[in-house]
């Protein structure tokens, strides 16, 4: 039978996943995600420690937590989208060449 | 039908309606701003006069301070309030109104108006649609307002999203920053890392408590000693094992696996994970990578209200939010977190000199120094006492007006098309405009930490707290430091000092009646809180409530 270890240990690995992702990866999109991926091990904790005390209030916060996500993705990808049209990728390489393509 | 709807509108702002009315005004005020930019963007010029940028230009930003000063009202209001019947609170004690919220309130919409008055005289503000930038700071104060308001996780949580996405918002929108999109999606994705480690922290907490609320989290860190005991005595042998083995399967079933070991180590963790993701969420997208690496030096149009908001207000109301938390919830292990938050503190102190010392950009030297005085009052959480208390908002509160100030001197300059971007640019300002330059000087050694002004006395108070509780190593630290900070800051006053008017350049600097006004305030208080600081002394202390 899964115990409350078993969720934590998850959402721990699934943390780090994340992290690691966020720390070494350059794409911005892949970044994105990791940091999604870090949100999700949140709400893992969230909805195994509401079951561990019968509260509702855990998941709720889990629920917000999603919809925050959603929100946050929303903007992260329309300033993506405004940066890629000016790089034409999502690698924030090569400053150096672009940066008279960057002044606003 | 009218009536009733009436009178259960008036029940409400009775009711949880009060605790929130202040933030409530300030969104409608923004909203009404959104829906009067895009309307007059639509009509046509003739019902607007032949210069419709110009009317915008005084219209959003008198709205804006509108709702800052109704607003401002409602929290007097509620002062007089909490005064007769103690602290409020409302929606289920997710939101209190208290002498704490009352204090950083008021000093965020003061930060929120001095940016406002700022930013109308701007040079980089395009001319029309300008209704969505003062929106937008407004949607950003109400949300910093609702950070030091909440009391509960998931509403800090929430609040902390929507402050840091109006901030991202004002960062990304040309013309009113320095950031070029680049900056703007660094400054979101270590903002959304801060809040994702922020989140697993408050995670943490959660499952240590089986509550959101942060005095309830607290008394349940508190009794986390015992439940650790009591795990620990169930693993040992015997009857009096058998019998806490009994009583943990009997309230706690769960615990029975775990090791007393975890339970004790875990709050740490919840701490380290809460404090570090509060200073990425909220430090390092305001500092790093500020610029635009390549053409910073040589950037004109460097200068902007919206860093001064960055970096002043957004860091308020951070470190606001991490004295509520730090308090209430971690305020039983402060003798083993106050290390970490002292180490932390001497690390920023000196790479904000450090870095500071090398630079000869005039925003990048305030933006740098900034850091050690943020800082500097964190190290006030390391004495952790009245004093200490007295000490940080009394920083925090002549801090921003200081650095207002010379936000204030350096866009009137840049206004009057005089570059203020290196240091080299402001030689001769004596010469050229010496109102200018004594404002420049009575700032630049203000921050320094000279005595007659507010800057030696917010750093004196902080070394007074550390020293009193016994923390000689750091209080020292503090006092040393501020020899090369002084320096840092000198160096501007020297330049600004020395060196001769050319024939080419442009004459005296005529300030607007907005930057007069922000200038006016600002030199009042840099000046009056170090001569006469009692009064504001007396301000500090009433933020917690003494």
């Amino acid at each position: 039978m899964l115990s409350l270890t078993h969720y934590l240990f998850l959402s721990f690995a699934l943390f780090f996943i994340g992290l690691a992702g966020v720390l070494t990866r350059r794409n911005l999109i892949i970044k994105l995600f990791s940091i999604e991926i870090t949100l999700n091990a949140t709400t893992i904790n969230l909805t195994a420690f509401a079951r561990l005390y019968g509260d509702a209030s855990g998941q709720a916060f889990a629920i917000l937590v999603v919809a925050m996500l959603v929100l946050e993705l929303l903007v992260a990808l329309a300033i993506i989208a405004a940066v890629c049209s000016r790089w034409k990728c999502a690698t924030p390489d090569d400053e150096k060449d672009l940066s008279s393509q960057l002044d606003y | 039908m009218l009536n009733h709807m009436l009178s259960a509108f008036r029940t409400y702002l009775h009711g949880d309606g009060a605790v929130l009315l202040p933030e409530m005004q300030l969104f409608l005020f923004a909203i009404g701003m959104l829906a009067m930019d895009s309307w007059t963007a639509n009509t046509s010029s003739e019902k607007f006069g032949p210069n419709p940028g110009f009317r915008q230009k005084y219209w959003n930003p008198a709205l804006a301070l509108a709702g800052i000063a109704f607003s401002a009202l409602t929290l007097w209001m509620l002062r007089a309030r909490i005064i007769q019947s103690g602290e409020l609170a409302g929606f289920h004690l997710t939101l209190v109104v208290d002498s704490y919220f009352i204090f950083f309130s008021a000093l965020l919409l003061a930060a929120t108006a001095l940016v406002i008055l700022l930013s109308v005289n701007c040079a980089t503000m395009p001319a029309v649609r300008q209704g969505r930038y003062y929106a937008l700071l407004l949607f950003a104060c109400m949300s910093m307002m609702l950070i030091v308001s909440a009391v509960d996780l998931l509403v800090i949580f929430l609040a902390m999203e929507a402050a840091a996405i109006s901030a991202c918002f004002l960062a990304a929108s040309p013309g009113l920053s320095n950031r070029t999109p680049s900056a703007s999606v660094r400054f979101l994705l270590s903002s959304a890392f801060g809040s994702a480690v922020v989140a697993y922290g408050f995670s943490l907490l959660y499952g240590l408590s089986g509550a959101t609320n942060i005095s309830q989290v607290a008394a349940a860190l508190a009794r986390r000693h015992n439940v650790a005991k009591v795990i620990a005595l169930s693993h040992q042998s015997g009857l009096q094992g058998l019998q806490m083995l009994q009583l943990l399967q009997s309230r706690l079933p769960e615990a029975v696996h775990w090791q007393a070991v975890t339970l004790e180590a875990l709050p740490i963790a919840a701490f380290m994970l809460v404090s570090v993701g509060m200073i990425l969420k909220f430090a390092v997208p305001s500092f790093q990578r500020q610029f635009n690496r390549t053409t910073a030096e040589t950037d004109f149009g460097i200068l902007s209200p919206v860093t001064l908001y960055v970096s002043g207000a957004y860091a308020i109301a951070a470190v606001a939010l991490l004295l509520r938390s730090m308090f209430t919830i971690f305020a039983d292990s402060q003798n083993i977190w106050w290390h970490i938050i002292a180490a932390l503190a001497i690390v920023g102190i000196s790479y904000g000199i450090f870095c500071s010392l090398r630079q000869t950009n005039l925003e990048r030297i305030i933006v740098y120094l900034s850091i050690a005085h943020m800082s500097y009052v964190l190290l006030g959480v390391v004495a952790a006492n009245e004093a200490a208390a007295t000490a940080m908002t009394y920083y925090l509160f002549t801090y921003l007006f200081i650095v207002s100030g010379v936000f204030g001197v350096l866009i009137a300059l840049r206004g009057e098309n005089i570059s203020a971007g290196v240091l080299n640019d402001l030689s001769g300002l004596r010469r050229r405009s010496p109102v200018t330059a004594l404002l420049l000087i009575i700032f630049v050694l203000s921050l320094a930490g000279a005595p007659p002004t507010a800057g030696f006395f917010s750093r004196y108070f902080i070394f007074h707290a550390l020293f009193e509780t016994g923390h000689r190593y750091t209080a020292w630290f503090v006092a040393l430091s501020s020899l090369p900070l002084a320096y840092s800051y000198l160096r501007i006053a020297v330049y600004v000092w020395r060196g001769r008017q050319s024939e080419t350049e442009p004459g005296a600097v005529a300030f607007g009646i907005p930057e007069a006004i922000v200038l006016g305030v600002c030199v009042f208080v840099s000046l009056a809180a170090g001569l006469y600081s009692e009064p504001f002394t007396r301000m500090a202390r009433y933020a917690f409530g003494q």
